[in-house]
């Protein structure tokens, strides 16, 4: 079910020219035609490949979630038992506090820290081509990588590599991802460093966009470097950031790989989010069913979510 | 122009066409027979137990002139749902004892005559009678056992000048002793006491607390002798069970730092010589030695608990006939086969195959009450595990257990997380998760 958020994703990414739609004239309803039939012929495949691999599991997904799943012995309705079951489980109601608190914490912190990154990075120049691109390499490298690689940086002795830092200033050993209270934050701290630099790509291609004559004629009055950004920088910025916030409403919800390959949810539960929870029930427990149940809600709460923040920064364009 | 165009067309659709045929024969399964003389049998095998495997599926076929399609499969559970969803599940299955309840509750397994099993009188009573259902049927026929040992460094303890631990107290000092002496001379504080597989997913933290559970006098469900279960997990005996656990995670370097969060595949740190301490089946024996040297694996008598308890956890694999399977027959032949003291000999061997893997055997000790485990595998340290399953105690297999090993888990790690944690309180928790999933079960009183 994790990839069936995918969907929504794709029609955000599209570029999204702020100007030109109402321009076109509008277009008259053609008669059908050989011609016209072609463009079809040329998405069937990709259109063939959606229905097969994710509108049919996601319709599947759908139907399992009303029926206690029994491959062999046939499955039986069951109505909204699979859901009641998960809106009263109550681990299923600390995963989604956590979910909420670990993706709004990395959406903001991937927001700020991508934002930085791009102003200190901008530019043309060979030497910041060469550092965006070090800065960017967490992007590319898988996640399960990451992860191993990150476990043996927060190892929790005085030996792991992080603590050792730290004891030299003085700071003594910490539990890291083992402790319970702590590790939900320094989950949230790799799953930023993870997605910041993409942030960065997307808010450098913003930045590019920025006539220079601004900035130029803003030099000739004088003003400072916050102004600069408070009155130029941010409000071009706007499109960037609003493409920013809806990839990370989309996907801070289902954050799953980060959770598993660090702490497998653990430790006493305390990163456990809705898809690791949905990971055990369904392929560990067994339970199908309440699995579907769950990834369903998660995909409506996705969809309100990204309706929302397209809602919100549609009307604060139209405002501008 | 228009004749580009239509080349065009045409190219498209031959394109589309072709991918549609690949999709369609994608999807497209295929069946077996019914009539000829050969199973799919499953395992659920890495390629080192797969090596143990398959010179007995050979033997099988030499003498009965029954092919074997053999599949190991490491993803067991996920695969057998996909075949089951088609309705065509593997013919013989060998899997975990502890899925038997699964299984039936989701109608996989046919049952079986035990009476109509040649040599099933080779084979304890007390052995078979985990294998039946909470109907009273047998589902499985009995393939292997085996309990927890404890393993350790012999290398380490003899250099620091330890006794073989005898007590838990013992066991405790011998894994600070392994974490503040440095046992490997490297003059590097990067050794540890004890590999535990802590995290609460697939309810590692239980499969290790389990045998201390029950070396304390401490338990998890009762069987109420009419198919019904009562949760036992709430007692004081646990409580010092877990509170001994805890104190091992909480004094620095006695457990690896970070078991907490940590499955069996990540702690290879006996392997790698990073830990000295492992409480784990007799079959990483073999896996160990090819680590760290023979004559340094130590396998030894379970450190008695406090009131003197030495009862470890104790697993097995059984061979399941799988319902959709018209060869009842044959699934009865391969299983007789199996339990033989030939077939059961086999697997205990440590072979090296034609591409080099060295096996990991899957019998580990024999159900078989015929075959003497010292002198097939020549090797004392197995007699220390055949003593070890002697005294141990197994979870349910007649139930659906995998809810109740997911609770159990998650509070034990919660427990075990947190050096402050309030033990009664999460053995009252998981004494609750017990009663309600009995309820939801409908295995209580």
């Amino acid at each position: 079910m994790t990839t069936l958020s995918n969907g929504p994703a794709v029609s955000v990414e599209r570029p999204r020219p702020s100007t030109g739609m109402a321009e076109r004239p509008p277009q008259r309803r053609r008669r059908f035609t050989r011609r016209s039939l072609i463009p079809w012929l040329f998405l069937v495949p990709g259109l063939l490949l959606g229905v097969i691999f994710k509108f049919g599991p996601m319709i599947e997904g759908i139907r399992m979630s009303f029926v206690k799943v029994q491959p062999f012995l046939g499955d039986e309705f069951i109505g909204l038992d699979n859901y009641v079951k998960v809106l009263s489980d109550q681990r299923f109601l600390d995963a989604l506090a956590h979910t909420v608190v670990l993706g709004g914490g990395q959406a903001i912190g991937a927001l700020i820290l991508g934002t930085g990154l791009a102003l200190l990075l901008e530019g043309s120049s060979r030497r910041l081509w060469f550092v965006r691109t070090a800065v960017f390499l967490p992007v590319v490298t898988a996640v399960a990588v990451v992860g191993e690689i990150w476990r043996i940086l927060l190892f929790p002795t005085e030996s792991g590599f992080i603590n050792s830092i730290l004891g030299m200033v003085g700071i003594q050993a910490q539990g890291f991802l083992s402790d319970p209270n702590t590790s939900l934050g320094y989950v949230m701290a790799v799953g930023i460093w993870i997605s910041a630099p993409y942030n960065m790509v997307i808010i450098l291609a913003g930045l590019a966009g920025i006539d220079r004559a601004l900035y130029e004629s803003a030099a000739v009055d004088g003003v400072t470097t916050w102004q600069r950004l408070r009155y130029i920088v941010f409000p071009a910025l706007r499109p960037a950031l609003s493409v920013v916030l809806t990839l990370a409403a989309i996907r801070s919800l289902r954050i799953f790989t980060e959770v598993f390959v660090l702490t497998g949810g653990g430790p006493a539960g305390s990163t456990e989010v809705w898809m690791t929870r949905v990971f055990s029930l369904g392929f560990k427990g067994n339970d199908l069913g309440v699995a579907s149940a769950a990834s369903v809600l998660l995909l409506v709460a996705t969809l309100v979510l990204t309706v929302s923040v397209r809602m919100v920064s549609n009307r604060k364009e139209r405002a501008r | 122009m228009l004749k580009t165009r239509t080349i065009r067309s045409g190219l498209a659709l031959a394109i589309t066409v072709a991918l549609v045929g690949t999709l369609a024969a994608c999807s497209s399964g295929d069946s077996s027979g019914g009539d000829d003389k050969s199973l799919e049998v499953w395992t659920r095998s890495g390629p080192e137990a797969a090596a143990s495997y398959q010179p007995v599926f050979d033997a099988f076929t030499k003498k009965t002139g029954i092919k074997i399609d053999y599949k190991p499969i490491l993803e067991f559970d996920t695969q057998l749902q996909a075949r089951a969803g088609q309705k065509d599940l593997p013919d013989v299955l060998i899997n975990d004892a502890g899925s038997l309840g699964n299984y039936v509750s989701q109608g996989f397994l046919l049952p079986i005559d035990k009476s109509s099993i040649e040599g099933s009188d080779q084979i304890a009573d007390k052995t078979w009678d985990e294998n039946r259902g909470t109907d009273g049927k047998y589902y499985g026929v009995p393939w292997s056992r085996q309990a927890a040992v404890t393993i350790i460094r012999k290398d380490w303890r003899e250099k620091l000048g330890l006794p073989v631990p005898k007590t838990w107290d013992d066991l405790s000092a011998l894994g600070e002793a392994f974490a503040t002496q440095d046992p490997d001379g490297d003059g590097v504080a990067d050794t540890y006491g004890m590999v535990v597989a802590g995290s609460a997913q697939s309810g590692y933290a239980l499969r290790w607390a389990a045998s201390y559970l029950f070396q304390a006098g401490g338990g998890l469900l009762k069987y109420n002798g009419d198919g019904t279960y009562k949760s036992v997990v709430n007692s004081p005996e646990a409580a010092t069970a877990v509170e001994w656990m805890r104190k091992q995670f909480c004094t620095p370097g006695v457990v690896v730092p970070g078991s907490i969060n940590l499955t069996t595949a990540d702690t290879p740190f006996f392997g790698q010589g990073t830990a000295g301490i492992s409480l784990t089946g007799p079959y990483n024996i073999s896996t160990f030695e090819a680590n760290v040297g023979a004559d340094n694996v130590e396998v030894i008598p379970m450190p008695a608990g406090p009131g003197g308890g030495v009862t470890s956890l104790a697993e097995g694999e059984n061979i399941y006939f799988g319902a959709s399977s018209k060869k009842t027959d044959l699934q009865k032949q391969l299983a007789e086969f199996l339990i033989t003291p030939e077939a059961q000999e086999l697997a205990m061997k440590v072979t090296t195959n034609e591409a080099g893997v060295v096996s990991q055997p899957v019998v580990r000790i024999p159900v078989n009450k015929t075959v003497d485990v010292a002198a097939v595998t020549g090797d004392p340290r197995w007699t220390v595990a055949a003593d070890a399953y002697n005294d141990s105690e197994n979870f349910p297999y007649a139930i659906d257990f995998l809810p109740f090993r997911q609770i159990a888990a998650d509070e034990l790690n919660a427990m075990l997380s947190d050096c402050n944690s309030d033990i009664p309180a999460g053995l009252k928790k998981i004494d609750d998760g017990f009663v309600a999933e009995l309820k939801n079960q409908n295995l209580s009183q």
